[in-house]
């Protein structure tokens, strides 16, 4: 009996090493892709979706839990999962939490060979770059110059920013909100600065929610109809959205750039099946609502969500790398592939001038 | 002298409110918009602090799993949107399926309280937060057909915000201003607040609602008395889930939006705040204390932001709005006054 088992366990390994020898030899890999669930976040969800669609079985896709920060360690185990997978050759991260990096030094140490790519996790930058083979982020603090500038050529004159006081505890966005106000100084805009109700003590978005609906109308018959709207929050798009509809002012971008923001419930958008997930189309459809409120070219974003964009351009660079076409990445190269797959123009930023595969990323704007 | 110190913290926040005002005229923060944001926020919020009284009355406590009617609510009004009716005629409709879900999942959640004795806040808070993830399975899955309000990209599952405006978004906001000056008053929607208000007082006066004040009172003696103490206090969480169902009805009809899947997680924290502040104890609600209760915890964020943004503390408002609210919770909390205090509490 005993004998049985051995041989059998035996068989059972030397079949499992001569199946990954053969994938390995006839170059069929997989690649990982790890993004939150669909309802905590669409776009990375359905952009590993497509990215599985266009790579038909070379695609495994992990979703992470849903509430992430209490049940990090179920996260670290679901990668580490794909890490022990012989046949997957690549990891790509799509998920904006801090904590993962815990997951990606094990796997490396485990095989040094495997691609990881993070676009974005929020971990020490420093500690990232040594670990990974290239990090990818929106460049959030450029932003600060590149949305009140693009304000400006909208024909705003003042630029407001709603904010609260633990969003603005955070590094990125208090850097943000530094340089949109320089810049704001340095092009003759007034910037507005407005503290709302915060979302993150106890009674939820509501009382921010409400207080933006009521506060918007006050600042526009202040400061007129030339005015910028930017919010922080993602939840405040809705808002801020149907209330340039009402009342004319500018929304040069949301906090989170992407046509999927704000825009389907403001203008209540019907997508119909066979257009979902198609940005000419919805891009279209957003214009021509624009248009019919007497809005054209005081709404704009970017045309393609990050989101949704990051996991197919990851999964292209890494494809590039496992195959050899490529040894380490340089932003030229990057920028083609990145044309490719959004189809604008991608400017690429190093995060430090000292780290080598830490990229920052802003996409030409569309407007409405 | 206890007795008169449960009015306090409305005489407190009064005060600041007053303060607050005077502030606001120094500062020419027009007036007329905050009386109008104001009378709002009070019927758009009131009918969901009226909500909590059924449960508080029956001694059960406060609905802290207010968020199963919401969802009761929010499936009614997606129904409606999904059958594309609109004006008036959605609106109703979006009314009478909320409560007649409400009346399935309140069944339910009464049943579940009714085994809980003793723990029926703490179990509440858990039922409401559990649902909710699964209401988000839900929502990312039901097999809803019209466009706008499924999700952009994939096509299949609600968006987390549908807007409402070719629906019926503030139906009742717009429905019969009387417009005095600069200031419009939303009779319509203070007319609907005022007609729930009304049926939950004259329900108390019914057999049925004074048998549920009986047993808040005392249980063991409404037993005695003939009452079916389990009955009425389902009764009571189907009363308090199908008000609470259509009290987001009204808030969303005034909002302008729907919104699903995490939304309602929070909202029984800003509703029980109310009711608290207007004097309430954890024993007992009135119709009374849920309106002034309602008024004065939302004027007092309709205040308390423009107020301090021009004074530029906004820092400091939000400390200071989140001290006298959760201050006074804690007040009332602890004061337990009412019928549940000892004798010599009251005197």
């Amino acid at each position: 009996m005993l004998r049985n088992l051995t041989m059998t366990t035996i068989i059972l390994i030397l079949s499992l090493c001569l199946l990954a020898g053969t994938a390995a030899a006839t170059g069929t890999y997989k690649i990982g892709i790890v993004t939150p669930t669909l309802s905590a976040s669409e776009d990375e969800f359905r952009g590993a979706e497509r990215t599985a669609a266009k790579h038909p079985g070379m695609i495994r896709h992990i979703t992470l839990p849903n509430n992430f920060s209490e049940e990090q360690e179920t996260a670290i185990t679901q990668i580490l999962g794909l890490g022990d997978d012989p046949e997957v050759k690549a990891i790509v991260i799509c998920a904006g939490y801090s904590g993962i990096l815990p997951a990606i030094q094990k796997i490396k140490e485990k095989r040094p060979e495997m691609v990881v790519i993070t676009a974005p996790i929020w971990d020490d930058p420093d500690m990232m770059a040594k670990y990974v083979d290239l990090a990818l982020d929106t460049d959030w603090v450029q932003r600060g110059i590149s949305i009140p500038t693009k304000a400006q050529k909208m024909g705003a004159k003042t630029f407001i920013h709603y904010s609260f006081p633990t969003h603005m505890a955070k590094e990125v966005i208090a850097k943000r909100h530094d340089m949109m106000k320089a810049t704001c100084a340095k092009l003759g805009m007034q910037f507005v600065e407005v503290t709302t109700p915060d979302p993150t003590t106890g009674a939820g978005p509501s009382p921010m929610l409400q207080f933006l609906q009521e506060d918007i109308p006050r600042q526009i018959a202040r400061y007129g109809k030339d005015t910028a709207v930017f919010g922080t929050n993602c939840p405040m798009q809705d808002v801020i959205i149907a209330k340039a509809l009402e009342l004319k002012f500018i929304m040069p971008e949301q906090c989170c750039p992407t046509p999927t923001q704000g825009y389907p419930a403001a203008m209540e958008l019907a997508i119909p099946k066979e257009d979902a997930g198609n940005f000419d189309k919805i891009n279209a459809t957003i214009k021509e609502k624009a248009a019919a409120a007497g809005m054209t070219g005081r709404l704009s974003t970017w045309p393609v969500p990050v989101g949704y964009f990051f996991p197919e351009f990851s999964t292209e660079l890494a494809i590039e790398k496992i195959e050899g076409k490529v040894k380490n990445y340089d932003m030229a190269e990057m920028k083609k592939t990145a044309k490719k797959v959004a189809g604008v123009e991608v400017a690429f930023n190093k995060m430090k001038p000292e780290i080598d595969n830490y990229y920052l990323i802003i996409m030409d704007s569309i407007i409405y | 002298m206890i007795v008169r110190a449960r009015h306090v913290p409305q005489m407190v926040i009064a005060i600041f409110l007053c303060a607050m005002a005077g502030g606001a005229l120094l500062l020419e923060i027009p007036l007329p918009w905050v009386i109008n944001d104001a009378l709002v926020r009070l019927a758009m919020n009131g009918v969901l602090v009226l909500s909590l009284v059924p449960m508080l009355n029956v001694g059960i406590g406060i609905n802290f799993g207010l968020p199963v009617a919401i969802v009761a609510g929010l499936l009614g009004l997606c129904l409606t949107v999904n059958w594309r009716l609109t004006g008036s005629l959605g609106f109703t409709m979006a009314l009478a399926l909320s409560t007649v879900i409400a009346v399935c999942l309140g069944e339910v959640y009464g049943r579940l309280l009714n085994r809980v004795r003793g723990r029926e806040e703490i179990t509440a808070t858990f039922i409401g937060f559990s649902f909710i993830p699964l209401t988000n399975f839900f929502w990312a899955t039901a097999p809803f057909t019209n466009p706008a309000m499924l999700w952009p990209i994939g096509g299949i599952g609600m968006r987390p915000t549908i807007g409402l405006k070719s629906y019926f978004a503030k139906i009742l906001n717009t429905w019969m201003p009387l417009e005095i000056g600069p200031l419009t008053i939303p009779c319509g929607l203070l007319l609907f607040f005022g007609l729930c208000c009304l049926l939950v007082h004259l329900f108390f006066k019914t057999t049925p609602g004074l048998a549920i004040l009986a047993i808040g009172e005392n249980e063991g003696y409404a037993r005695l008395c003939g009452i079916d103490v389990d009955r009425m206090r389902r009764l009571a969480v189907i009363l308090s889930t199908v008000i609470g169902a259509v009290g987001i009805c009204v808030y969303a009809q005034s909002y302008g939006f729907i919104e699903l899947y995490d939304a309602p997680m929070m909202m029984a924290f800003p509703a029980a705040s109310a009711i608290l502040i207007g004097g309430s104890t954890t024993g007992r609600a009135t119709v009374a204390q849920v309106v002034a209760g309602t008024f004065l915890f939302h004027t007092m964020y309709v205040l308390s932001g423009p107020l301090a943004n021009d004074l530029l503390v906004p820092e400091m408002a939000e400390i200071f709005r989140l001290m006298m609210t959760t201050g006074v919770i804690l007040f009332a909390m602890l004061h337990h006054g009412g019928r549940h205090a000892r004798p010599s509490e009251t005197l």
